[in-house]
Formats: C-alpha cells, sequence, structure tokens
C-alpha cells in the first residue's frame, strides 16, 4: 500500500483521542491513564495517531511540505501500537499503526530519513546488525554451549537470537540460557551463529521496508537450507516480524517466543523447578509479543459498503486489535516458579505502555527513550514490585539504563533468567 | 396632584396607588437596623404589562424602583429603600397560580403567591414544595426562592437554585423576558398544548439569566412569574429526631446520609431554634429549651407514589444502622418534643407570631454559607463573641442546613432580643456587625449579602463586583433597581 | 500570513519554545475537519476549520492571562480546547491563537465529604471517575463520553449525558470556576472569589458565572477556564472498576447492588409513563436511550457485534438477518437502558421492587435478551464508564444529529415515530446509512431528579464520500423544513449554524442576524452583546458567541 491508499482512513478518523489513552474502560488512575508516549511527552496533538493522520493528510493534500517539526512528529513515535488497541475498541475500519508506518515509510522514500537512523541502515546493510558491530562477531554468544550450527547442519527448530542478544554482553546470558533450556528438554534446535543476520524489524519500522524484505529472504533461505519447520526467539522484534511480516512475503515456518514454548515445556513436565525465586514481580507485555504479536491470517481484498455507508471489507478482513497477542505464557511460566510473587501493573496485555527503545526511538531520541522507560519504571514500582520482567531484550536493556538513573533498585530480568534461577 | 402620580395611576388604576402617611411609613423600615427612609408612593401592578411601564417609566424619570412580593414583616433591609423618593412596587396582587402540572411536576407562579396559599393547592394534586424552614404564609414564594432560601430537603437540590426553573421578567430596562426552556415562539397555553411544561432553568442559549436575578434584592429587574419544580407529596412521613450534646457529634452521620442521598428533611436545630419552633407560648420557650437536648439533627423519610411503606421501612433500618455506627440514635420522641410534632410544624408555614420573634419580640439572623464540617467551628466563634458581648449563649438559636446535596451548607444564627430595651438594641447591633465581621475573618461565604455584609463581602472579592457592575450595567443601566443594595451604591448627588 | 516575529516571541516567551509552534503541519493537525462532524451544522465536503496563527500549550493559568492580554494587545482572536472533538473548539477565523490545554491536566483536589473535585482543563471524565472511585464517588459523565473534559463541559458547551436523572447537568454540577476573561482579568466566582473555597459558584449577591453558561456554555468563545470545582455522586462500588473481557468487548463484573436492564413498552405512552414514574420513585442511577444509536435495525446486531471478541461489522449482514436479532430488536423498538446501583442491598432490592411495580404499571418489560450476564456485563460497562462513544462513529467515520425534541417526554413520544419514517425514507435515498430510522439516542433525565429526554437522532454517513457527505448536508436541511411544517420545535442540526458556515468561518453577519433576530427572543442575543462588550472589548472571542446588534429605537 501507499500513503494515498490510506487517505480515506485520514477522513475518517473519529478525532476522538481515544489514541491518546489507554482504552478507557481499562484506566485505574489518573497516573497511568495515558497509552501513548509520544502525545505524553511531546504534547502536541500532532504526535497522536490522529495527529499523524492530519499531518499525513496535510502532506498528501499539498498544504504543507516537509520540516524539522514534521520529521520530529513523524519519527518521535515508537510504533508500539498502542493507539490502534485504543482506536480499535469502537472501529473496525481504521488502522492507525498501519498508517504510521506508511507515513515513515513514505518519508523514507523521499529521503527524509534521520541521519542517526541512516547510520544504522548503512552498518545493517554492510554487517547484517543493528548494534554497530560486526558480523564477524555475532556468533560468539553461544561459545561452549556446543548448539548445532544451522549453517552446516540441520534441526526443526532455529533459535534465533537476534541483535541485541547477540551483542549485549549484559544481556547475553539470556540467549544461552533460553536455548540451553531447549537442549536440555530434548528440543532438536539449532543456530545459525554468525550466519545469522538482522531480522530487519527495527530497520521496518524506521520506515526501511525493504531492509526487512531483504532480510527476510536471507533468513527464510537459510531456514529451508536447515530444514527448520520452526523458529524460537527470544526477542519480541524478532518474533513480530517472523509472525506477521515474513508470511507476507511466503514464508511458513511455525514461529514460537521462547516463553511460549517454556510454557509448553513446563505444562508438559519436561522443566521442573528445584529452586525457589523469593521475588516479587511485575510483567511488561513487550508491544511485539503483545498486541502486535497477534497471528497472521492472510488477506487481500477490497473496500465495500454495506446498509448504504457502512464500511467493511471483502472479503472479511482480519481485525488485528491486540485481543489475541502473547500474554498468558509468560505468566503462567512466572507463578509457576516457587517464589516468585506476580503483581500486575495498571497498564497490561495489549494496553501495557511501552519500553521506550521501539522504531529508532532509544537511537534517535535517547531522552524521549529514556523518559517512556521511566514511566515505565514507576508503574513497575507503584506496583510494588522488586523487579520488572519482560520477554524482549530491547525492551530490558532500556529498563535496565532508565533504572540505573532512577536509583530505586528496581531489577530488570528476561523471564528465562528467573527460570534458569529456579532450575 | 402630582404629575408623576398621575402617571402611575393611569398606569396602573387609580385604586394601586398609594401614599398616604401609614402606608408609607409601613415600608419605610424592617426589623433589621437598615436606615428607615420613607418611599414616596406604593403600587400595586397586577400584570406584566403594568410592571413594564413602571420600569419604564421609572427608567424615563430616574425614579428609584423597590419590588416587594411577601407580607410583613420584613427582616434583611432589602425592601426598605436606601435612597429618597422611591417607589414601592408591591408584587402582592399578582398572586395568581397560572399552572399546577401533576405529570411534570411543576407550578407556574406570580410573585404574589405565598407559601401559604401554594401549599394546600399543590396538596391537592399530590404534590409539595421543598420549602425553607418555617416561612412565613405571607412569604412570597417567587421571592423565597430569588433570595435562594435553603430548603429543607437537600437531595432534591440538584442545582443551587432548585427548585426555581424558568422565569418571565421585567429587566431593569423595560424589557420583558423569559429564561430558560420558557423561551418559546407561543403563548404559554400554545406551549402547554404542545406538550412543554417549563421543566430546564439553563439558558436560554448562553447565559443563565435566572441566576443574574438571584440574590439580586431587586436590583436587576421584577420577576412576573415563576416555574418552580415540585416534588411528590409523600402518601407516608416520618420524621426521626437525632439528639446529641454537641454538633460535631453528628457531622460524619449528617456526611454519610447526604452522600447516600438516604432521608428527605435533613437539618441540624439547637434546642433554643427548636422550642421556639414548637411553642406557642412564649413564657414557655425557655423552659421547654431547658428540656430538650442541646442538637437535634431532624431526619424526615417519605414513602411517595412507589412502594410508599416499603421505602420508609429500609430507609429506617438503615438509617438507624448507620446512626448506631456513629453511636446516635433514631428516635421517634425526645424529652420536650415528639416527631410528629416536629414534622407538622416544619412542614407548615409559620404560625403567627412568625416563630423567630416568639421569644423576645425581635430578632438579628446572620447566615452564611459555608461547608458542614465547618459548622461546629463557627458555632463556636459565635458562643465566643456572644459572651464577649455579653449576651446569653443560651439564647442564640441555630440552624444548620445542608445545601446543593451536601456540596454546602447554610449556618444560621438567630439572635433574638427585645427592641423595646435601647441597650439591649444597642448591644445587639454592635454583636451583630463584630460577629458578622469576625465570621467572615474565619471563611463565613456571605453570598446573601443584606445590609452590612455586602460592603463585607464585596470588598473581599473585588473582581466579582467589577463584573456584577459591568452586568448591572446592561440590565439596568439607568440604576432605577432598587438603588443602594449589594455593591450598587447610589451616585453622589 | 505568519505571525509577526515580536507578537510570536512574546507568545514563546510566555510558554517556553517547547510549547508553541507554528509548523503548518502541526496547525493542520490542529484544524477540524467539518466533514466529518462539524456538530449541529454541515457536514461540508471537504472543509476544515481555518489554520491558526500558532498553537500554544499553556501550563498555569498564569500563562493563559498573559497570552490572553498578547490577544488583545494586538488584536489577535484566541481559541482554546481540552480535548479538540468538536468544531467548536477550534477557529473560526484567521487571526486567531490556538490553546492546547492538555499541559494543565491536574486533578487538584478531591473533597470527600463535601463532595466535589477541582480539576484543571486537561483532565478527562475517565480519569477523574478513576480516582474519584477509589474514594466511594463518581462523576458526570456528558453523553459525548469520558474521553472529553468535564471541565469543558461543565463551561463551554451542553453537558448532558446518561447519568443526569442522579448526577445532574453540566450546568447543576459546576461550584467554584477560575476564568481567564477575555479582557485578561481572572475571576474566580462564588466562594472561591473571596477566597473562601470551591464549595459554592454563585454569589456573593446573583450568581455571574450565569453569563457564561446557559444551556450550550461558552463555547469556546469567551475566555479561557482554568480550573473548575465539579459536584460529585456517590459510587457504592468497589474502588476499581472490575473490568474483564477480550478487547473490545470488555465488561465489569459488578455485586449485586449494580443492575443494568433494558426497558421496553408497548407503546410511546408507556415509555413516557415509565420516564415520569421513575423520576417520581427516585430510583434509578443511570437512564438512556443509547443502543439505539446504531438504529433500529441494526442495534441488536451490533450488541452481538461489540460483545463478541470475534465479530465484525463485516458480519453485519448476517447477523440482521437471524431470526432471534429480528425479533429482539422488534421487542426492543420502544425501548432504554437502565442502571440501578444501591447504596445498600435494602436500597437496591427497593430500587428492584419499584422498579418491577412501575413495569407493571406501565406494561413495559426488561428484554430478556439483553439480560443475559455477558451483555448485562458489557451494558454496565459501557454506561458507567461511558468510554465507548467512539462507536458514535463506527459505521463510517461520519455522524452528525439531528431532530433532538428536548423537553417533557410527551413531546419525544409524540412525534418520535413521524421522524423515524421520516428518516427512513431519506435512508432510502443511499447517502446515510440505512439503519431503520430510529437512531434516536438521548438521556432520560436531561437534568437532575429527570425532567426532559432529548432524541438526537444519529445519522451515520461516510466523510471521505463527497454524494455521502453532500446527500446528509441535503437530509439535515430537509430535517429542519420537517420540523417546522410538524410543529416540532428546531432540532440540533443546525444548532451551530449561527456561528459556522459552509467555507469553515464564522458565518457571515447578516445571515447570522437573520437567523438571531428570527428566533423566539432576539433580545437574548442583544444581552449577550451586551455582555460581550463589557468582558471582551476587543473581541478575543468568535462567533460561537453569538450576539446581535440592537434595531435602533
Amino acid at each position: 500500500m501507499a500513503l494515498e491508499d490510506y487517505q480515506a482512513e485520514m477522513e475518517r478518523c473519529s478525532q476522538c483521542s481515544y489514541c491518546t489513552w489507554i482504552p478507557l474502560d481499562r484506566i485505574k488512575s489518573w497516573r497511568f491513564a495515558k497509552g501513548c508516549p509520544s502525545v505524553a511527552y511531546n504534547h502536541f496533538q500532532s504526535y497522536s495517531a490522529r495527529g499523524r493522520y492530519a499531518v499525513a493528510l496535510s502532506l498528501l493534500q499539498g498544504k504543507s511540505e516537509y520540516t524539522d517539526k514534521v520529521l520530529d512528529i513523524v519519527y518521535k513515535c515508537h510504533t508500539c501500537g498502542s493507539c490502534d488497541v485504543s482506536c480499535k475498541i469502537c472501529r473496525y475500519n481504521l488502522e492507525p499503526l498501519a498508517a504510521i508506518l506508511e507515513l515513515r515509510a513514505k518519508l523514507v522514500e523521499d529521503s527524509q530519513s534521520l541521519p542517526e537512523h541512516r547510520v544504522l541502515i548503512d552498518h545493517l546493510h554492510k554487517e547484517q546488525n543493528m548494534m554497530l558491530k560486526p558480523k564477524t562477531a555475532r556468533g560468539r554468544w553461544a561459545e561452549g554451549l556446543n548448539i548445532k550450527d544451522l549453517a552446516t547442519e540441520t534441526a526443526e527448530v532455529v533459535f534465533h537470537a537476534g541483535c541485541r542478544l547477540s551483542y549485549d554482553a549484559q544481556l547475553q546470558k539470556t540467549a544461552r540460557t533460553a536455548v540451553a533450556l531447549l537442549r536440555d528438554a530434548g528440543v532438536d534446535v539449532g543456530i545459525l551463529g554468525d550466519k545469522e543476520t538482522c531480522c530487519g524489524s527495527r530497520a521496518y519500522t524506521m520506515g526501511y521496508r525493504k531492509e526487512l524484505t531483504n532480510s527476510a529472504a536471507r533468513l527464510m533461505k537459510a531456514w529451508t537450507r536447515a530444514g527448520v519447520t520452526t523458529v524460537v526467539t527470544s526477542c519480541a522484534d524478532c518474533y513480530h516480524a517472523f509472525k506477521r511480516r515474513y508470511p507476507e512475503v511466503g514464508a511458513t515456518v511455525e514461529v514460537l517466543h521462547t516463553v511460549e514454548f517454556i510454557d509448553r515445556l513446563i505444562k508438559q513436565d519436561k522443566i521442573k523447578f528445584t529452586r525457589a525465586v523469593p521475588l516479587t514481580v511485575t510483567y511488561h507485555d513487550p508491544c511485539h509479543l503483545g498486541r502486535q504479536g497477534e497471528p497472521y491470517v492472510p488477506w487481500k481484498g477490497i473496500e465495500k459498503k454495506i446498509r448504504k455507508q457502512i464500511i467493511v471489507y471483502e472479503p472479511r478482513r482480519p481485525r488485528y486489535n491486540g485481543a489475541w497477542g502473547v500474554y498468558d505464557p509468560p505468566r503462567d511460566v512466572l507463578r509457576s516458579i516457587p517464589g516468585v510473587k506476580l503483581v500486575e501493573m495498571e497498564r497490561i496485555r495489549e494496553y501495557a505502555w511501552c519500553c521506550g527503545a521501539g522504531a529508532g526511538v532509544r537511537e534517535a531520541y535517547p531522552d524521549f527513550s529514556r523518559w517512556t522507560a521511566t514511566e515505565r519504571i514507576e508503574e513497575a514500582s507503584h506496583a510494588g514490585a522488586e523487579a520488572i520482567v519482560s520477554a524482549c531484550p530491547w525492551c530490558e536493556r532500556n529498563f535496565i539504563d532508565a533504572a540505573a538513573t532512577q536509583g530505586d533498585g528496581l531489577k530488570v530480568f528476561d523471564v528465562v533468567d528467573l527460570v534458569s534461577q529456579a532450575i | 396632584m402630582n404629575s408623576k402620580k398621575q402617571i402611575l395611576m393611569e398606569i396602573i388604576g387609580k385604586e394601586n396607588v398609594f401614599d398616604d402617611p401609614e402606608t408609607l411609613e409601613a415600608y419605610s423600615r424592617d426589623y433589621s437596623f437598615a436606615l428607615p427612609m420613607k418611599p414616596w408612593i406604593v403600587v400595586y401592578p397586577e400584570n406584566v404589562g403594568a410592571v413594564q411601564k413602571i420600569v419604564q417609566w421609572a427608567n424615563r424619570t430616574q425614579t428609584p424602583l423597590v419590588p416587594v412580593s411577601s407580607g410583613p414583616p420584613h427582616f434583611y433591609g432589602d425592601t426598605v429603600p436606601s435612597v429618597a423618593s422611591a417607589v414601592v412596587v408591591n408584587l402582592s396582587k399578582m398572586n395568581r397560580i397560572l399552572r399546577i402540572d401533576r405529570r411534570n411536576r411543576m407550578a407556574l407562579i406570580e410573585p404574589g403567591v405565598a407559601y401559604g396559599q401554594l401549599q394546600p393547592e399543590l396538596a391537592k394534586e399530590g404534590l409539595k414544595l421543598n420549602t425553607p424552614l418555617l416561612p412565613r404564609a405571607n412569604k412570597s414564594v417567587v421571592a423565597s426562592l430569588l433570595e435562594r432560601q435553603p430548603p429543607l430537603v437537600p437531595r432534591y437540590q440538584w442545582a443551587f437554585l432548585d427548585p426555581l426553573r424558568c422565569l418571565e421578567l421585567v429587566w431593569g430596562d423595560g424589557q420583558v423576558f423569559t429564561t430558560g426552556e420558557a423561551e418559546r415562539p407561543g403563548s404559554l397555553e400554545e406551549e402547554w398544548a404542545k406538550k412543554l411544561a417549563q421543566v430546564a432553568a439553563p439558558g436560554p442559549h448562553q447565559t443563565d439569566f435566572y441566576k443574574l436575578v438571584s440574590a439580586a434584592q431587586g436590583s436587576m429587574g421584577i420577576v412576573t412569574w415563576a416555574s418552580v419544580k415540585c416534588q411528590m407529596l409523600p402518601e407516608i412521613h416520618k420524621l426521626f429526631l437525632i439528639p446529641s450534646e454537641r454538633p460535631e457529634n453528628i457531622i460524619d452521620f449528617t456526611y454519610q446520609l447526604l452522600r447516600f442521598r438516604f432521608g428527605d428533611e435533613l437539618l441540624l436545630l439547637n434546642r433554643s431554634n427548636l422550642a421556639s419552633i414548637l411553642e406557642a407560648d412564649t413564657d414557655q420557650i425557655s423552659v421547654l429549651t431547658e428540656k430538650l437536648p442541646p442538637w437535634i439533627l431532624v431526619v424526615g423519610v417519605a414513602g411517595l407514589s412507589i412502594l410508599p411503606e416499603e421505602r420508609v421501612a429500609f430507609q429506617e433500618k438503615d438509617i438507624t444502622e448507620m446512626a448506631h455506627q456513629n453511636g446516635l440514635q433514631l428516635l421517634q420522641g425526645i424529652p420536650g418534643a415528639k416527631a410528629d410534632e416536629v414534622l407538622h410544624a416544619i412542614l407548615n408555614p409559620s404560625r403567627d407570631p412568625f416563630w423567630k420573634l416568639k421569644f423576645q419580640g425581635n430578632m438579628q439572623d446572620i447566615f452564611f454559607l459555608t461547608t458542614l464540617d465547618k459548622t461546629p467551628g463557627f458555632v463556636r466563634i459565635m458562643r465566643a463573641i456572644a459572651e464577649a458581648h455579653g449576651y446569653p449563649v443560651s439564647e442564640i438559636g441555630v440552624y444548620i442546613q445542608p445545601v446543593h446535596q451536601g456540596a454546602g451548607c447554610h449556618c444560621e444564627f438567630n439572635l433574638p432580643f427585645n427592641h423595646n430595651d435601647p441597650a439591649e438594641t444597642s448591644r445587639i447591633r454592635g454583636l451583630f456587625t463584630r460577629a458578622s465581621e469576625e465570621l467572615l475573618k474565619e471563611g463565613a461565604f456571605f453570598s446573601r449579602p443584606y445590609g452590612i455584609w455586602a460592603d463585607m463581602a464585596f470588598k473581599r472579592d473585588i473582581q466579582t463586583t467589577t463584573v456584577l457592575k459591568k452586568i448591572k450595567g446592561i440590565f439596568d443601566p439607568n440604576h432605577v433597581m432598587n438603588p443602594g443594595k449589594l455593591c450598587f451604591h447610589p451616585p453622589s448627588p | 500570513m505568519a505571525l509577526l516575529r515580536d507578537i510570536y516571541q512574546a507568545l514563546e516567551d510566555t510558554v517556553g519554545e517547547r510549547n508553541i509552534s507554528e509548523d503548518p503541519a502541526v496547525l493542520d493537525s490542529y484544524s477540524y475537519p467539518l466533514t466529518q462532524t462539524a456538530i449541529h451544522m454541515g457536514p461540508f465536503y471537504d472543509v476544515y476549520t481555518p489554520r491558526g496563527k500558532a498553537v500554544l500549550m499553556p501550563g498555569t493559568p498564569q500563562e493563559v492571562q498573559a497570552i490572553v492580554r498578547i490577544c488583545n494587545r494586538y488584536n489577535l482572536k484566541l481559541k482554546a480546547s481540552s480535548t479538540f472533538w468538536s468544531a467548536m473548539g477550534y477557529p473560526s477565523g484567521e487571526n486567531t491563537i490556538q490553546l492546547d490545554m492538555r499541559r494543565m491536566d491536574r486533578i487538584l483536589e478531591i473533597d470527600e465529604k463535601n463532595l466535589f473535585a477541582v480539576i484543571e482543563p486537561g483532565v478527562i471524565g475517565t480519569t477523574l471517575q478513576a480516582e474519584t472511585m477509589k474514594l466511594g464517588l463518581n462523576t458526570h459523565i456528558i453523553g459525548a463520553g469520558s474521553s472529553c473534559s468535564p471541565l469543558a463541559s461543565a463551561t463551554s458547551y451542553n453537558g448532558a449525558g446518561p447519568d443526569c436523572m442522579f448526577m445532574g447537568f453540566g450546568d447543576e454540577n459546576l461550584l467554584g470556576l477560575e476564568w481567564v476573561m477575555p479582557d485578561g482579568e481572572i475571576l474566580r466566582t462564588g466562594s472561591l472569589g473571596s477566597g473562601l473555597g470551591w464549595f459554592c459558584g454563585e454569589g456573593p449577591g446573583p450568581g455571574v458565572r450565569g453569563i457564561i453558561r446557559g444551556v450550550v456554555g461558552a463555547k469556546g468563545a469567551m475566555g479561557v477556564f482554568t480550573k473548575c470545582a465539579i459536584k460529585l455522586y456517590p459510587w457504592p462500588g468497589p474502588p476499581e472498576l472490575p473490568v474483564e473481557g477480550t478487547a473490545p468487548a470488555y465488561k465489569a463484573v459488578l455485586p449485586d447492588n449494580f443492575k443494568a436492564y433494558t426497558l421496553a413498552f408497548p407503546t410511546w405512552k408507556a415509555w413516557a409513563d415509565c420516564c415520569y414514574q421513575i423520576w417520581d420513585a427516585g430510583i434509578g442511577y443511570i437512564a438512556h436511550r443509547q443502543f439505539s444509536l446504531f438504529g433500529r435495525e441494526l442495534k441488536a446486531a451490533m450488541i452481538k457485534i461489540l460483545t463478541d471478541p470475534t465479530k465484525t461489522l463485516y458480519d453485519l449482514e448476517e447477523l440482521v438477518q437471524d431470526p432471534e436479532i429480528k425479533k429482539l430488536n422488534e421487542e426492543m423498538k420502544r425501548d432504554f437502558q437502565i442502571v440501578l446501583a444501591g447504596m445498600t442491598p435494602r436500597d437496591i432490592e427497593w430500587q428492584n421492587k419499584a422498579l418491577d411495580h412501575i413495569l407493571a404499571e406501565t406494561g413495559g418489560w426488561k428484554v430478556t435478551g439483553m439480560n443475559k450476564p455477558e451483555i448485562q456485563q458489557w451494558a454496565l460497562l459501557y454506561l458507567i464508564r461511558l468510554g465507548h462513544k467512539n462507536l458514535n462513529l463506527v459505521y463510517g467515520g461520519g455522524y452528525d444529529g439531528c431532530f433532538g425534541m428536548v423537553g417533557p417526554p410527551d413531546l419525544g413520544t409524540t412525534h418520535a415515530e413521524e421522524v423515524t419514517k421520516f428518516k427512513c425514507e431519506w435512508e432510502n435515498k443511499g447517502a446515510i446509512v440505512d439503519a431503520g430510522g430510529d437512531c434516536m439516542i438521548g438521556g432520560i433525565g436531561g437534568m437532575g431528579g429527570g425532567g426532559g429526554t432529548m432524541w438526537e437522532n444519529f445519522t451515520h454517513f461516510d466523510p471521505h464520500d463527497k454524494e455521502s457527505t453532500e446527500g446528509t448536508f441535503d437530509f439535515f436541511e430537509a430535517c429542519s423544513r420537517f420540523a417546522r411544517e410538524k410543529g416540532i420545535p428546531p432540532g440540533m442540526e443546525r444548532w451551530n449554524a449561527p456561528s459556522r458556515g459552509a467555507d469553515g468561518r464564522e458565518t457571515p453577519t447578516e445571515k447570522r442576524e437573520h437567523m438571531l433576530s428570527a428566533t423566539p427572543q432576539p433580545a437574548v442575543f442583544y444581552y449577550q452583546r451586551k455582555i460581550k462588550e463589557a468582558i471582551d472589548p476587543n473581541n478575543l472571542g468568535d462567533a460561537y458567541y453569538l450576539t446581535l446588534k440592537e434595531p435602533k429605537k
């Protein structure tokens, strides 16, 4: 689709500002009512989904041009999808997140990208990662684990570490633990090591679509060659790419997040806990595992009207509204760990507050990114948690960095970390 | 004959114009400390056309007008002219009940309709008005509502001005005007035929015109009819008396009732006031005062047209439980008073003599708005000041009335005194002034600023005063309406 | 033309660089499409409100005052809005500074005993409700839903809603008010002005704030309201609304002292009789003809879609054919929704009995199909939180309302069927959604204690579609004519026509004056003109505050 294809939606936006808040039914307090970090931080209405519809329409109609402010509006957005969920509480014929992503892609196409993003994308082209690191160092996180190397071997399951877990020294343990858990549970699992490349998800959300397509082509080829039928990853960004974007370009592999797999293994008694982890924790739903982690449903169709002026789609169009994301498996895992007490924040599941790391914001707008993460840290502390636990290394990195400046001692873990402590 | 008098006679008829010394004397003073001032003439218009002509004439001739609707006695100085040569416009002849609409529970009344006249007529239709505490039988209902006298049942006051709804009035500039939903193209009869009923007060459009004449002491215009919201006449009506040694003890319980909107009549009286209300024999008021508990919370529970017994029964049980949780008792009788007699008293206008005058022949009221939780503090302040002035604390009447569903509270002190004793009168004057100043300092909001309260209240709020004067300049540009009241000081000669 | 640099600098110095913008794209995001829902005028295809000169986000009343003074000095117009969800909050001419009030979003105080909250303009109904519920209290929420600003509703527009019967109308709930007047002075009304707190909105003496409220409020044309106190009401429920379910089919599982029913009646007279008896009895917490917004023929199907997270609008056609759905629609033809909330177990027991008694007397009944737990729980949440008012636009993004018939129930019920038939004829023409003619939604109450009903006939259209939009405009013109012919009071569809016209700008003076002169009492607007001259001498406000020149005598 092109931006013009969203013009009808821009004109059909309710102008209600529900995109600013979490679903109103779910609001429990004044403090934690907001859903969109972008408008909460930047304040101008332009920074909400509603505002971006209006900005996009203004550009399309030739009423305004690209300015620094326009770029600021377009890029100071985590593409977390909170707006999409809230909008779709009532609207069945708007796709605000898709329109926001399309707007971004349009800017990139028109050479209106950010220098901070260009640096990353240039590096991606050369070294196939988003961490500004050499590709040759990618597989080092798995040294000593004795995991199948799918560059030369085959396996049913590939564990895809992702860029962050491959290179972030503090977080690599999560990848090590995850793949070891799979291995020890008897799963036929392998890794691509230094042949693993970026999934392309973060580039996509920055507006670089062809980079995702290229990544998909590379990885799908590698998986096919390795006989892979299931992809498991501990990164929510990668999860979303594999689950929702890759099928658009022909992928047919089963996609699971590590927490889904572990949840399965626990319920099958293939993982047994022997130690207690006495800790009060709260779980942060990563955007791309939660509301953007819904199953993919292929669709190609057209808009039509019924009852004279009701907008529907033929055939029936899938509705991604966050309802069917991955919410319960990580919670079930945490609840099953002896000693762990799970408390919930106010904004959870499909209406969770973003970690702040997504869509190139961490790289281009570190203050905004840190602010978003700090909001979440405060929410976790407010819930009475000693630790915030997530299932995405980008979330965890952002929380670790924000918590360090807060000084209130909130710990940050991955679900897998606590599982390994209990085994 | 004076040509001005001639013109007035032509406007409203000879029989409606009075300037005999006795009549003028009667309007020259009231029970307040307002400086006596004789009006020039008293007129009795009978319809809105006559009122309009009078106002237009007053504008042409720069003649001050003082509207009066209620019969005597008057207490707050608002009906005593503040300037010379005023015309008192007495609306008591405009005393028609224009309509009682049972289905919509609305009554349309002229300003001369008094409580003694209205309540029995409403009762015939199964209705009643939410009335203030023992108004005079000849008290104008419209005037009482315009003055924002607090009604007994706070749960019926969604709007602060409830039950007052729409008005027809003549503004000080001579314009006849209707407010609220009454602004419609047709006559009243035509609107009623269309099923309209003058129910909604706001407006029309972007101005709440009716608020501009409320508590205005006749300084903005003259109301010629009003629609008022009525309540169902209870089929069963029980009253409960909750005695207490101190007002503090019943505050939390009262708040609970207000929050749940349980009970109907809800007011706190001290023994002195309840005795004055109940005791017909003046000499026995002190005796009854001694018998009664110091404070009495009065709670009414009404059963209306739907399942009345059940309503009264469940509320009685719930309120009793709530009272017990607060260490209080719901009683049908207390030493000196039975609930039934109190109920009868408060549901009816005052007998003659007016209940507040019974004890000593005269009295001064100090009343203001505050919040319920602050009232015990004000009681302490009033007592301390009374003591300092040598006024017997036991004689102070206290009436505390939650208003606007509990958002605010009317706090009233009644100071009976013998006006035939100059020394006592002087002491009361000093006490009244001093107490008003101290209470204001401690947070009393004189929202109905009669007499000396006007300067006190308006000096405290310069911006409101400025805007109010602008409003006055719009609706009464020639300042003919009761000059000298509120912040509208007459220009120097 | 951009603002002169020294003016821009003065404004920037007031609010800070971060809180001002004149970027064209930003300004366009503060421009409102009058196609989509202009609120009681139009719709006008491909017309937008004019761009402001700049948009500012003040953080304090002092900043607001400074801005107002700058506007006075440089003859700029001013338009403030809290949530920007209707055309009233937008400029109607060039040369306007826009204020986005969202930074002033604090709940400053909740007085639990005296039952009021003090709020800033950026507070929305939901957050106020969430905070007050923690204390066993609740707030009136207007019909446009809880994403709106209670301060804005109380001061600047209508303020009616489903809970009016119990919780009063916007006007009734407004206590003290802090107001930066158009002349740059700050007025604090009632007890607040005397430094005595927020509890009383009137006095000393007359209620000065009467000059900015009325039925429809100041509509953003009389300065800026920076704080107000709002009356609160009891909430006999848990401190947090217990919401469950899969999006979007959220529901609230409340204790037994809460009940939600859909009541239906054999005749419109019985419907009206029931309203009166409910008010006479003093029962009910919320009462509204709510789900009719979807249309007589579509509402049961829409409820099915909204309560099933696997369904979408695509399922509508099939569902509408379902015999059970058809039967439910027929049963609910003359309906409204009611929520009972008992303060105590005995209270809810009595209210339930009283309601049954009233139904027996009037021949009404509780619609069983709406009593299924998942639907009742959904309805309870819907009506209490009113967080789904975006559904007004569910079909295609365009909605506006016509008729209205604001007044006692006997007025609306007299005309309900002829209005339905009239709308059906227009639905058949194709520009608006074919929903069954009766999309009439409105409060059962209208004000505290009851007394009025409203019958806003929702008209759904596609703002992207020129024919649909222009056809809707034609329909609304026809509604006005129809009402005149039938003796129905003037409808809502043109309430704001005197203020703004087809080009998105102020209605031309001559046209406006002609309209206002034809109203039953033009003197209203003569006085409003004088009020405006007195407090807005430099004409900062636009024609949403209506004025009329008095003819020379």
